[in-house]
């Protein structure tokens, strides 16, 4: 258990040491979250839809594109120094190596995600101090999910014929109830509802998420396996 | 309120019916056509 | 019998019976007072979508048990059953807004059986897309039965949370549609109907099984 943590942490670190040293992904990222956000503020007519009603949805469409373009780097980045065959020789598990990648990617979707709500505080005026942890939560336990799907996903397709174009394909499915348990928590909670209204939708988050954790993390040796 | 007529939808009926037996039967000549093709050496 | 040959008689019979399934249907099954005729597609919707979701679960099966038993038998199944799936589920996204259009009075709308038959769509189309994107077979197969299996494990998860939207956001319905078991013809109808389109089913995997199986190429 204790090999297991350590080696995950290993590899994670790896990948967040690459990253941050070039900075592309994570870039990328916030450049593409900030760009959504203008678009999106300036091409809504403010007497015609409150910022209230599209706020959620802005929101969670930032975050999902900012998820997926942070799981195409991450593989691609492995596969282009081969870096990958190299990694599945070392002593470590599958399972340590799956877990690394997926908190590395978690890490830098976290990042991306925290400055994107930043951004949105600033360009819409919505009172997100008010509910900040229980946003947080529902971010963690919805990005979570469709993370660990992604993760496992990108492992394959990096090796098939039309990557980029495979990880959203496969993917859309798995976005369907994190997105929708997200954006209808965040809705509730900008319109300052109570948490028990929203109770039901953080425990789907929750099971959801153990669900695919766990099975991604079952599946992903299956991926490598020579 | 209106009387208890019964809404004429038959159209959308037919138009159902029509098109789900074009997508089976078109899928059962795809495999049918398959089936015979000369075996891949 | 080839295993082709014993197939297409499977099909056939289905094919025929479905002819039956119909007449039944139009002609000697009772008009539905509340919808019309539209009504009547309920016969065709329903026992598609029943077949597409059991092409679907045995794909998830067949998935977990080629990964477990490594038996190459279970891949070509599973890719059989997918094709199959696809099929079964274009009827049923074809004739859901034909119905939906008279009922509701909207082609679509994003309510918790026509967003998983979507989904389920985009599975099929995507587990397929994969398997044509590698060239290894061996590769091919792990790969296919992984997306396989997180497609079986994700259809609840789709229902409960589009059921869980759609209780809090009620949808307005032109027409309110009736409880097609009320009437034991009816009840008759479409329960044939769902012994059909399961034959058909089993047909078509056949076919397209015993087809892999001769291609090697699954």
């Amino acid at each position: 258990m204790g090999d297991l943590v350590r080696h995950a942490w290993l590899v994670a670190r790896k990948d967040l040491h690459l990253e941050f040293r070039s900075r592309t992904a994570i870039t990328s990222a916030l450049v593409f979250t900030a760009l959504v956000l203008v678009v999106f503020e300036h091409g809504r007519d403010p007497t015609a839809v409150s910022t209230i009603d599209l706020a959620p949805s802005i929101l969670w469409v930032t975050f999902s594109f900012a998820g997926m373009l942070t799981l195409n780097r991450a593989f691609n980045a492995e596969l282009e120094n081969q870096a990958l065959d190299g990694l599945l020789l070392a002593p470590i598990s599958r399972t340590s190596l799956f877990l690394g990648k997926l908190v590395a990617n978690l890490a830098f979707v976290a990042v991306v995600q925290v400055t994107g709500l930043l951004l949105f505080t600033l360009f819409f005026n919505v009172p997100v101090w008010t509910v900040w942890a229980p946003l947080v939560t529902v971010m963690i336990l919805a990005t979570t999910g469709f993370i660990a799907v992604g993760t496992l996903f990108s492992a394959m397709v990096v090796r098939t014929r039309f990557a980029e174009l495979m990880l959203p394909v496969l993917l859309l499915p798995f976005l369907l109830p994190p997105l929708i348990a997200a954006v209808e928590v965040t809705a509730k909670l900008f319109a300052g509802r109570p948490l028990s209204e929203v109770a039901g939708w953080y425990r789907l988050l929750a099971a959801y998420d153990v669900a695919f954790v766990s099975l991604a993390t079952l599946l992903f040796p299956a991926t490598v396996t020579e | 309120m209106t009387p208890d007529a019964i809404p004429q939808t038959g159209g959308y009926m037919v138009a159902a019916y029509i098109v789900a037996a074009v997508i089976l039967l078109g899928y059962t000549v795809v495999l049918w056509r398959r089936g015979s093709a000369k075996l891949k050496s | 019998m080839t295993l082709v040959q014993r197939g297409r008689w499977i099909t056939a019979i289905a094919l025929l019976l479905l002819g039956g399934i119909y007449v039944r249907a139009i002609v000697y099954t009772p008009e539905e007072r509340l919808q019309g005729l539209a009504q009547k597609i309920y016969y065709v919707h329903v026992p598609s979508a029943w077949s597409a979701m059991l092409a679907m679960g045995m794909v998830g099966l067949a998935s977990i048990l080629f990964l477990l038993l490594k038996d190459p038998r279970y891949d070509r199944f599973a890719s059989a059953s997918a094709e199959v799936g696809t099929a079964f589920s274009l009827v049923m996204l074809t004739t859901g807004p034909l119905w939906a259009r008279p009922i509701w009075g909207t082609w679509w709308t994003w309510d918790a059986r026509l967003t998983l038959t979507l989904m389920m769509f985009f599975m099929f189309i995507g587990y397929q897309v994969l398997r044509g994107a590698v060239a290894d077979p061996g590769l091919r197969a792990r790969y296919a039965a992984v997306v396989g299996i997180c497609g079986l494990v994700l259809l609840p998860f789709i229902h409960l949370s589009v059921y869980l939207f759609r209780t809090l956001h009620p949808m307005p319905i032109v027409l309110k549609p009736s409880a097609p078991s009320a009437p034991p013809a009816m009840v008759i109808t479409l329960l044939s109907s769902f012994a059909v389109f399961t034959l058909l089913y089993v047909g078509f995997v056949v076919q397209r099984y015993a087809i892999g199986e001769r291609t090697h190429d699954a």
